[in-house]
């Protein structure tokens, strides 16, 4: 006989530090995604149950945590294409936990922000009109650019996992956002920035931020292209040494 | 280099400003010439040279042919950085302070300079003794 | 941090993508090589010597009574063939070429450095049987 329920395993931490497991059983027939069983367990079972969510459609990054051993997004994970009637949710790994299902997202942030994930202009004039750009340089960047913050991919990645210094994914794709975008002139500084012994050197392309993000930003790959970039960035840095030596 | 003063608002600490990916091409590079020191040498040592191993007298035999011996310190060296430059990298990720880290490059560095010596010194002494 | 996985995390490539699995195995790979490479260094120390401990040495390596080194060679065979294929791989792949297809390479390269593997294998082992008694 097929269960009526589901069975959520939740790995919960109360704001003392004390951790325990709870169990709730959730009818199959009020819930779809793994987020509506858990806005089903506070409403109805547990109103202490802590978890992040908003916007309930894979736009604002909030509801990331650990499902069945995988870090996903609980709003775009059906409950049942999991494939089994015990679903087991706990925080997301690789960040601090603060409460239940809520992590401290901040040093996330902290590493996005550190790779200057904004518009550098060479002239300090303000421009006199809207900086124009056609299709195909929007093209360029329109991949990395889809990227929801939601650090499920620092979740995912074996070095942030030993190495907590590591910039991570989703700061070096949106590094690359912004250098491959035709209006930036910031480039060079970026690739100052990401090229250090915390940046892109420790990067082994095991291409699981690329296996769970959820908007396909493929920061793997990001993260290959600015090499690449760096590289070259780097030879010319000696090259341009050698010819001012030379003359 | 701090980024605190650009207004961003971010606590991250940058890492060190290494020459992080010309060592990556390097280590790119080394593995290009492994991969071809590492087939002549297997080939020569346990199929060509018609006995499973290498005895003393083909060693020594091998290395006293200049050209063999040029290859052997080659492949020594280069082979000694690829894998040294590897294991760095591993304990590098595993968590460590950057004042370790210092610490393990300079460990490092001093290990393959050792290696590296005493391989070198080997062959050239191996290579001037008598087969008997 | 107390939630980090760490080191043993670089190990936890169940359920993962290939990539995760080539990652640690390539570490491991990696690691194992070094440790040979010095056992290498020291073996070959011992020709200083002179012929005849040198050669008794490597001989009972081969021949008796240490032969079951035979199986360990076989499988440092194995991890440096695999990892002199997905080193290609990584080479090419993280200089930002056939980024598109990084699993198939993976699963070609692999397949392709076990093919000639078995072929060094099968050669070096016609040696080792024919070219017998030293």
């Amino acid at each position: 006989m097929v269960s009526e329920n589901y069975e959520f395993v939740i790995k919960r931490k109360t704001e003392h530090g004390v951790s325990r497991q709870d169990r709730f059983l959730v009818p199959k027939k009020k819930i779809s995604t793994v987020l509506e069983g858990l806005v089903y367990i506070s409403e109805n079972l547990d109103g202490t149950l802590s978890f992040r969510h908003s916007c309930r459609m894979e736009i604002c990054g909030s509801c990331s945590m650990e499902i069945n051993g995988k870090p996903k997004m609980a709003c775009s994970t059906i409950a049942g294409s999991l494939g089994t009637g015990t679903i087991k949710v706990s925080p997301l790994p690789h960040y601090e936990v603060i409460k239940d299902l809520v992590v401290d997202i901040e040093p996330f942030f902290d590493k996005y922000r550190a790779v200057k994930p904004y518009v550098i202009r060479n002239n300090e004039d303000k421009p006199s009109s809207e900086l124009l750009q056609t299709p195909e340089q929007f093209k360029l960047y329109e991949q990395y650019s889809m990227c929801i913050k939601c650090g499920l991919c620092l979740a995912a990645c074996p070095i942030s996992g030993s190495d907590e210094d590591y910039l991570g994914p989703a700061a070096l794709a949106a590094a690359l956002r912004f250098n491959l975008d035709s209006r930036d002139g910031g480039s060079g500084i970026r690739l100052e920035i990401t090229d250090t012994d915390e940046g892109i050197a420790r990067c082994h392309y095991a291409g699981e931020c690329s296996e769970v993000c959820p908007k396909d930003v493929d920061p793997s790959k990001a993260i290959q292209l600015l090499r690449r970039a760096a590289i070259s960035h780097e030879l010319k840095k000696v090259f341009r040494r050698g010819a001012k030596g030379g003359k | 280099m701090s980024t605190e003063e650009n207004g961003s608002g971010t606590r991250y600490k940058h890492g060190q400003r290494t020459t992080g990916s010309i060592q990556w091409l390097f280590q790119a590079a080394s593995g290009v010439f492994i991969i071809f020191f590492l087939a002549v040498h297997l080939y020569v040592a346990h199929i060509n040279g018609g006995s499973p191993i290498e005895l003393f007298d083909t060693v020594v035999g091998n290395l006293r042919n200049p050209w063999w011996l040029a290859f052997f310190l080659a492949f020594l060296w280069i082979v000694t950085y690829h894998g040294l430059n590897g294991v760095k990298g591993v304990i590098y990720e595993m968590g460590i302070t950057a004042k370790t880290r210092k610490l393990v490059s300079w460990g490092i560095i001093a290990l393959f300079t050792v290696s590296v010596i005493y391989g070198t010194l080997l062959s050239l002494v191996v290579a001037q003794m008598t087969i008997p | 941090m107390g939630s980090n996985s760490g080191v043993i995390g670089w190990g936890n490539f169940f359920h993962k993508g290939i990539g995760y699995f080539a990652y640690t195995m390539h570490r491991i790979s990696g690691i194992v090589i070094v440790l040979y490479l010095y056992l290498h260094f020291f073996v070959l120390s011992n020709l200083l010597k002179g012929g005849a401990t040198f050669n008794s040495l490597i001989t009972s390596f081969t021949y008796g009574p240490f032969d079951i080194f035979i199986v360990m060679d076989i499988l440092l065979t194995l991890v440096i063939f695999y990892h002199g294929a997905n080193g290609i791989r990584l080479m090419l792949n993280e200089f930002g070429l056939g980024l598109k297809h990084h699993k198939v390479m993976f699963y070609v390269l692999e397949s392709a450095a076990m093919a000639v593997m078995l072929l060094f294998l099968y050669f070096a082992w016609q040696v080792l049987v024919s070219g017998g008694g030293v």
